[in-house]
């Protein structure tokens, strides 16, 4: 056992889903990518082997795993579809893993067995059509009415926001202002579909990637929330945030790791059999410099991702800097071998077939979503200033 | 009712293998995968024992290594328990592999033996027949349908020209093919499970097969030869010439 593979039981959940991904996953990613739709009967199948509630208590329908296990999952699924993969992290990890630590157990018992099993689709609503990184700008409002809750705002770029073109998805934690300054103006709530004045503003279209994954900006029109769907207490959603934001980010950069993957093994294949000048292309120093290169590169952040797997626990949080690291470096990191894949294919990277020109397109949302690359570089040398000797 | 089933583990086709120096064996330094015509049965297994409420064995033969291939093969797909036989795989051949499941179906009384008709590494083809001949027992081979009906086993068999449908007694023999079934993914559950199932360790000794030899032995293993380039013969004439003088098949 190894960095990557720590355990048995990890090593066995590897090679399962590896061999679903080559069996289910590689066959309809082209599809999906270029019709812009979710695959919702994969997305079942996936539930059906458990992997939606990798992280959540057996109690509740999930497989009690570790961050190291997510990690695995979103690596494998990435390496074939991406898009997918997103759908995948936006529900079992901004949903069910955030649900799971966060709620109370009327909530877990509530919700988690359905959306651990797929029956249900849900998401995480952060951001809004004028507030990104800037979180604590949102305008998204919860007021009280006696025991209600009730929600007025927008929110924007939402995966799993929608199912299909017009349909909503069906379980969001949304984050709104509820008073206050600063840390503590934040509350969490649980909205469902079915809530009167809980609607789909509008299915985005025209994305340049991650395309199998459906995003959506969502409506809150006086939509009345009861007591019992507050998660945690009123103000300090900032706390659920952060804890979830850590596992969020960690998984995220798997995916660049499963794009790094897979880039590197077609460049290898394809620089072996294709011929120029009578020998393969992998005689020759400027292929060798960009194989070599993703190789090394892909491995680096490998170790760096697993490795802070390993430390993360996901009840805590006091793991900004690394969480925020690995995304940094594997997002640029995935783009370029993805680049350089297309480079050593030539004509042939440029075209759906040999798949490197669509992992270059969904590469390049890892640097923007589930936190910007500035974003990152503000919370680390935030985080670092005052650490003036590494241990 | 109890039925026992093999999980052997095999070099993945897809590996490129390499011979040891002294061409004894392969470097043991490459992936390997359950035998695909055992996960066939390991899932013909379960889906009976879904059906007739039966207790399920899986067994494994060879090294230690072999034990992670009966717990994420067979228990984590929800094969009850397992049994590994632990043998140094070169001195193994299909009659010794069969003596042994005859020792461990004694020592078990299944009412059942399911195997995958062949292995995909040696495709010898032979422990199935072997076993059901040592055992007394029926067989049927390469079955593409099974059901129990009562004390009887109907198998459907792909033979050349169509289906031949057998009905055998219990207990029997059952060999596996493709098409019989799609063998499920072991769910994370199953995974989680299968570390806690029982998994029970026998040495030859404990079979009453210490000493046993193998009828059959790997004298020597060489990389096949590599063919040569084609050439372009003018006419008729000069293939006949040279199919006679160089290639002399006529």
């Amino acid at each position: 056992m190894d960095l990557f593979n720590p355990t048995e039981e990890h090593l066995a959940l590897r090679e399962m889903v590896r061999d679903f991904v080559e069996k289910e996953v590689d066959p309809q990613a082209e599809h999906h990518d270029r019709e812009e739709s979710f695959n919702i009967e994969l997305f079942r199948k996936v539930g059906a082997l458990g992997l939606l509630g990798i992280t959540v208590d057996e109690r509740w329908g999930g497989a009690g795993m570790d961050a190291t296990a997510a990690v695995i999952v979103h690596e494998e699924l990435s390496a074939a579809d991406p898009g997918f993969c997103l759908a995948f992290l936006a529900h079992s990890m901004l949903f069910v893993n955030n649900l799971s630590v966060n709620g109370n157990d009327e909530q877990r018992a509530r919700l988690l067995p359905d959306v651990c099993s797929g029956k249900k689709i849900g998401g995480m609503c952060m951001s809004e059509p004028g507030a990104g990184t800037d979180v604590l700008g949102m305008r998204t409002t919860a007021v009280q009415d006696g025991e209600d809750w009730i929600l007025n705002g927008a929110k924007m770029w939402i995966t799993n926001g929608a199912v299909s073109d017009t349909e909503l998805g069906d379980v969001f934690l949304v984050y709104a202002n509820t008073g206050g300054t600063g840390g503590k103006s934040l509350s969490l709530f649980l909205v469902e579909k079915g809530m009167a004045g809980f609607r789909l503003g509008q299915k985005i279209k025209g994305k340049l990637g991650v395309r199998a994954s459906t995003t959506a900006e969502l409506v809150f029109d006086n939509v009345r929330v009861p007591a019992c769907n507050v998660v945690g207490t009123q103000g300090n959603a900032v706390r659920s945030m952060m804890r979830n934001l850590e596992i969020e980010r960690l998984t995220l950069a798997a995916m660049s790791l499963g794009i790094a993957r897979r880039s590197v093994e077609v460049m290898i294949r394809y620089a072996n059999e294709r011929q120029a000048f009578g020998q393969p292309l992998n005689r020759f120093g400027q292929i060798q410099r960009h194989i070599a290169e993703s190789y090394a590169e892909y491995m680096a952040g490998r170790c760096y991702v697993y490795n802070t797997a390993q430390n993360l626990a996901l009840d805590s949080f006091g793991n900004r800097t690394d969480s925020d690291g690995v995304k940094l470096y594997c997002s640029t990191m995935g783009k370029n071998v993805a680049d350089r894949a297309i480079q050593v294919l030539g004509g042939y990277g440029y075209v759906a077939e040999y798949q490197v020109e669509r992992l270059w397109r969904d590469a390049k949302l890892l640097e923007i979503g589930g936190g910007t690359n500035e974003a990152h570089q503000k919370n680390m040398t935030r985080d670092l200033v005052g650490r003036t000797i590494l241990r | 009712m109890k039925i026992l089933v093999t999980a052997k583990r095999v070099t993945d086709p897809n590996a490129k293998l390499v011979i040891d120096d002294d061409g004894s064996w392969i470097d043991d330094d490459v992936e390997y995968i359950l035998n695909p015509f055992c996960e066939n049965a390991v899932e013909c297994a379960l889906q009976l024992a879904a059906d007739h409420d039966a207790e399920t064995i899986a067994v494994g033969i060879g090294d230690e290594e072999v034990q992670r291939y009966i717990r994420q093969g067979a228990l984590a797909r929800g094969i009850d328990r397992g049994i590994h036989v632990e043998a140094d795989e070169q001195e193994l051949d299909s009659d010794l592999i069969a003596k042994i499941l005859k020792a461990l179906v004694e020592k078990e009384s299944p009412d059942l033996v399911v195997l995958g008709k062949q292995a995909v590494d040696g495709d010898s083809n032979q422990v199935g027949q072997l076993l059901a001949e040592m055992l007394g027992w029926p067989q049927a081979t390469f079955a593409s349908d099974v059901k129990i009906e009562g004390d009887e086993v109907i198998v459907t068999r792909e033979v050349d020209g169509g289906l031949e449908k057998l009905a055998v007694t219990l207990p029997a023999v059952i060999t596996a093919d493709l098409r019989l079934n799609d063998p499920r993914y072991a769910s994370l559950a199953g995974i989680m499970k299968a570390k806690r199932k029982p998994l029970e360790e026998l040495e030859l000794d404990d079979l009453d097969l210490d000493g046993e030899e193998p009828k059959v032995r790997v004298v020597k293993l060489h990389e096949p030869t590599g063919r040569s380039a084609g050439v372009f013969v003018a006419d008729v004439d000069e293939l006949i010439l040279k199919l006679t003088t160089e290639a002399r098949v006529l």
